[in-house]
């Protein structure tokens, strides 16, 4: 008898589930229609009427925004927007993107921009960008001990490089270094550098491409085993990217970084960091 | 980072994929069994729509449904979709598993015989209460191991709701290890969704064995 009620119990719940499923679809529809508030943050309304600053990044990419020993979201950037908040009285939110989905993340209006060590140079006119804050290079990593010395010795290698990123624009467009891009054996996409540099590290890639701060700091981390090329492959620099068009914001997110530059904040910000040679406000 | 720090943070992680896990669970089942009607039904349109339902659910893969069902909404409305991740991610598990439940539901339902029935109809039980009270009983008992099998496989894909960017463990996983170069975090993430399998394995057994009084 007991088992039978058991039994019996079992479908009641499902049934009973039943009804919180009716339940929950009528408030995720409610939700939907909260997120009418969240409209604010689209690139339509002013500026003026901003509380919040959601800011996308991604958070695997360390000096410029990653997780902290605290489990907190840090990072030059992003310590960055937060002074551009504190100086306009915005809340910050810090938004972690997958960097694949970045451009569905900004039009679709759930981030207010894309500010993590973006490169402008290459996308000029998909953004509608800041003034530029720090001069970038793209580098070429190699494990310690490796025949690679010059970009040239990279002819018939594996490289790798991060999917989306500046470095992949920088090998694969032809004004820039396709020439040299072609002669690898194969450009491997990787989707973080934590795979990519283990994978060098364990040799099936011979060569990582990468931004210079980022590689600065995974070699600080990492040790011995890694040296940078002496050559760059180019040069470039990084911006704050809005939805195209969304110039208000724009603007205004350019008199703060030039404040914040004339107060000190943006170089002793640099300093903490360990990039204080690239800013270039 | 100490081993203790990273432990707290991926728990708070491991929170999110529970109530993942939980919410998927809660909606999947019953939507399932209301799919798997629809799927036997005697309407040959609904039968259609249903059929086709469940093979497009089961014949792409789930990340891809995820990032249809968050970003769909701009691309055909030109909708806000900020605050509407969490949403996506338990809209899009919730149709992905109930397909896979139906199919579940259907092949226990059918496999009762059919002499169940018309013995419930002499003894004058309605159709209905003989599905609630007679069928349905010995169905519950019947797709408990496939059950058991899909539940398991939900707790690991839980961790495809990196895509949508949520920070549920893997995702905070990974970014530790971005942060720490280290893969330790990685190590530590197998064994959380190890434990977390290996509760509900003992849970879902623990059922079977309470259910199965006629042995």
């Amino acid at each position: 008898m007991k088992k039978k009620v058991f039994a019996v119990a079992l479908s009641l719940i499902m049934v009973l589930a039943l009804c919180t499923a009716c339940g929950n679809s009528s408030s995720s529809g409610s939700s939907s229609g909260s997120s009418d508030s969240s409209a604010a943050s689209d690139g339509g309304k002013s500026v003026a009427d901003m509380t919040t600053f959601t800011v996308g990044f991604d958070a695997e990419y360390p000096p410029f925004g990653y997780k902290d020993d605290n489990g907190d979201y840090t990072g030059f950037d992003l310590e960055l927007a937060q002074a551009v908040c504190d100086l306009e009285g915005w809340k910050l939110v810090k938004n972690p993107i997958d960097w694949d989905s970045k451009d569905m993340e900004l039009n679709s209006g759930s981030i207010d921009c894309i500010w993590n060590g973006f490169t402008i140079n290459g996308r000029e006119n998909d953004y509608t960008w800041s003034v530029p804050y720090c001069d970038n290079s793209q580098v070429v990593v190699v494990p310690a001990g490796s025949d690679i010395k010059k970009l040239s010795d990279l002819k018939g290698k594996v490289v790798g490089v991060q999917t989306a990123s500046a470095a992949y624009d920088v090998l694969t467009n032809k004004d820039q270094q396709k020439d040299l891009g072609d002669t690898f054996a194969q450009l491997q996409q990787f989707g973080d550098y934590n795979t990519a540099f283990t994978e060098l590290q364990a040799g099936s890639i011979d060569a990582l491409a990468i931004d210079v701060g980022v590689a600065n700091y995974q070699i600080k981390q990492r040790g011995d085993g890694f040296v940078k090329l002496d050559e760059a492959l180019n040069s470039e620099q990084y911006g704050v990217g809005f939805k195209k068009g969304n110039t208000a914001l724009r603007d205004e997110i350019n008199k703060d970084l030039k404040k914040l530059k004339e107060d000190g904040t943006v170089d002793k910000l640099a300093q903490k960091y360990d990039i204080a040679d690239m800013i270039c406000l | 980072m100490s081993l203790s720090t990273m432990l707290v943070q991926m728990g708070d992680g491991m929170l999110k994929s529970i109530s993942i896990f939980i919410w998927t669970l809660v909606l999947s089942l019953p939507l399932g069994l209301i799919v798997s009607f629809g799927r036997m039904s005697k309407n040959r349109i609904l039968r259609g729509i249903v059929t086709f339902y469940i093979s497009v659910m089961r014949g792409t893969p789930l990340m891809l449904q995820l990032l249809v069902v968050y970003f769909g909404p701009y691309y055909l409305f030109q909708a806000n979709i900020g605050a509407y991740r969490y949403t996506a991610i338990i809209f899009g598990f919730v149709v992905n598993y109930a397909a896979y439940f139906a199919e579940i539901f259907r092949s226990g339902i059918q496999s009762m015989p059919k002499g169940q029935y018309e013995a419930a109809d002499v003894l004058g039980y309605s159709r209905s209460q003989a599905f609630m009270k007679i069928i349905l009983p010995q169905v519950m008992k019947r797709i408990l191991p496939p059950v058991t099998n899909e539940t398991i496989t939900l707790v690991k894909d839980t961790s495809l709701a990196y895509a949508l960017a949520y920070s549920e463990m893997f995702s905070i996983a990974k970014q530790i290890a971005a942060a720490q170069t280290t893969f330790t975090p990685l190590i530590v993430a197998a064994v959380f969704y190890y434990i977390f399998n290996y509760v509900v394995a003992g849970i879902m057994s623990y059922i079977e064995k309470k259910l199965s009084y006629y042995r």
